[in-house]
């Protein structure tokens, strides 16, 4: 991670964006007080960390991680005495997450999609103030994937702060409000959804001297971002501009094109466009 | 006691505990029964060398009954059953990674480190109370009148028996910590207890003038030279010097440095390792 610094209100709905290893989980296991930063801080609810404040937390981490030979209501309550709850919420969490009929068979006879809820039910349990979900919907199936959001999207409108993430772009799309793109440790855009991920399409150009092409290019009033890729430009403009005012405008400016096409992008194309715009 | 409560949640369903500690039991009676038989062929086979036999040796009458069991309960292939359970029970939390949702729900560090430390000494406590209440009963069947009076001389073998325990589970659940794999942690462990130190003591030649004071001092065989000789007259005879009459503070003391050095380095890295 590197000089990672984010700001999560009440009642947002966060999304850490990012391909594998980019450090979402890192992220989420220093602020969870599992992994150990070389330096930082943060705070939760305005306080220094401790775990009290932790105790307001639901979080699904990575991995399921419950006794495989205890049951789902066994395994609940011993989360319910760490967090100092009693066990009347159990039964809740359990039918919110469709395990009540299996509540008492051993957590190793579970199916994955199953083990996965489960981590959910236990990061329901209480209504915390803020859920944590590190890559809820990994490696389930359509129909897990499914249930999982549709859980997720109901507590989300409960009004509980959740903190989302996924290298999932439509994951994060569906369910958060605000989003931070992360990539080898670093965020590359953070903000509203709408704004970061905003679908607008690009224009491609290329020309004998794509050099003074770009410089033309970063010129234009309405510019946003361009990048190169095999000898083409991909320009992004924060307004609509067509390829015919774009053609006007570079004919003006004395640069004879040989390619210039409008592109559709689609989110995963916008999304490695991110990524990539970083590197470059 | 929230603590040791949450510890109890996942320790009492757990089979594989029961199992083992049950094994430990079994192996504790099957010496206890066979001690005597042993000794006694021992005796046999030393008499007929002897001009005055000696007479066949009773272990199970007060006050010497205290230290017979206890040193028959602390011998290195018995203790290390109990051990295994602590093992296994903080492993278990590293490999289901248990620990990380331990943790994650709001248990700080140190707590984690003192529930489980809570587990050693409680399980070392009630396997002293169980083979002092064995004890107990055992003697007052064998005992007459006279040895009746002498009950509780030998009662510092019971308390010493108590610091074996505890101190030799503080170094599995030292070995737990550190390693925190089961196999690796469960099998360098037994190794070093049954081969490693008694292949040292070996290695150590004669003329190595220090040769027992290391060997005394090294961490398994200070926890085992808490209760050094079982107490039977004709092995005293045979031996012809001065065997342990009690518990010396002084052999408490070596293993018990050994457990606060071990759970001071499990504090210091459990904090600083992530998880």
């Amino acid at each position: 991670m590197n000089k990672l610094s984010l700001d999560i209100a009440k009642g947002q709905v966060f999304g850490i964006l990012g391909p594998n290893g980019s450090g979402k989980s890192t992220t989420l296991g220093m602020i969870l007080d599992l992994i150990r930063p070389d330096s930082g801080s943060f705070k939760w609810f305005g306080q220094e960390p401790s775990k009290e404040s932790r105790k307001r937390i639901g979080a699904v981490i990575e991995t399921p991680n419950f006794f495989p030979y205890l049951s789902a209501r066994r395994n609940l309550e011993i989360v319910a005495k760490v967090k100092d709850y009693n066990n009347a919420d159990i039964e809740r969490v359990l039918r919110t997450t469709g395990l009540y009929d299996r509540k008492n068979d051993k957590f190793k006879t579970y199916s994955f999609g199953m083990k996965q809820r489960l981590a959910l039910a236990s990061a329901l349990l209480n209504n915390p103030d803020i859920l944590i979900l590190d890559e809820p919907t990994n490696g389930l199936d359509p129909q897990g994937i499914a249930h999982i959001r549709k859980i997720i999207l109901q507590v989300a409108k409960e009004g509980i702060t959740i903190i989302l993430a996924s290298h999932l772009l439509d994951e994060v799309q569906k369910i958060c409000n605000y989003v931070a793109v992360l990539n080898k440790g670093n965020i590359l855009f953070s903000g509203d959804v709408r704004e970061v991920l905003a679908i607008s399409d690009c224009i491609e150009l290329a020309s004998s001297d794509n050099a003074a092409l770009k410089a033309a290019i970063e010129e234009h009033p309405a510019f946003h971002s361009i990048i190169e890729s095999d000898g083409i430009l991909l320009a992004v403009f924060s307004e609509d501009v067509k390829p015919g005012t774009i053609s006007e405008y570079l004919h003006q400016k004395n640069i004879p094109l040989s390619h210039l096409a409008e592109r559709k992008r689609t989110l995963e194309q916008h999304f490695l466009e991110l990524l990539k715009d970083n590197e470059s | 006691m929230k603590l040791l409560s949450i510890e109890l949640k996942k320790i009492l369903p757990y089979k594989t505990f029961w199992i083992i500690i049950g094994l430990y039991f079994l192996f504790l009676a099957l010496g206890i029964i066979m001690a005597e038989y042993i000794v006694n062929a021992m005796v046999d086979d030393v008499n007929t060398k002897l001009p005055i036999p000696l007479p066949h040796a009773v272990l199970f009458y007060f006050p010497d009954i205290w230290q017979n069991l206890t040193f028959f309960a602390s011998i290195r292939f018995v203790l290390i059953f109990p051990a295994i359970v602590v093992i296994i029970l903080i492993t278990n939390e590293f490999t289901n990674k248990t620990v990380r949702q331990n943790i994650v729900n709001g248990m700080s560090r140190s707590e984690f480190i003192y529930s489980k430390l809570q587990v050693v000494f409680m399980l070392a406590l009630i396997i002293t109370v169980i083979l002092m209440l064995v004890m107990f009963t055992l003697g007052l069947i064998h005992s007459d009148s006279q040895s009746l009076s002498m009950m509780f001389n030998g009662f510092s073998f019971v308390i010493g028996f108590f610091i074996q325990m505890l101190t030799y589970l503080i170094f599995a659940f030292f070995v737990a910590f550190i390693l925190r794999n089961t196999g690796l942690a469960i099998a360098l462990f037994t190794l070093y207890t049954i081969i490693i130190e008694p292949v040292i003591y070996f290695m150590l030649r004669a003329p190595f003038i220090w040769k027992n004071t290391v060997y005394t001092y090294l961490p398994v065989n200070s926890v085992i030279r808490i209760v050094e000789y079982p107490s039977i007259p004709a092995l005293k005879k045979l031996m012809n010097f001065q065997l342990q009459d009690e518990v010396t503070l002084l052999a408490c003391a070596v293993p018990m440095i050994y457990a606060a050095v071990m759970i001071g380095i499990v504090y210091w890295t459990f904090n600083k390792r992530d998880l």
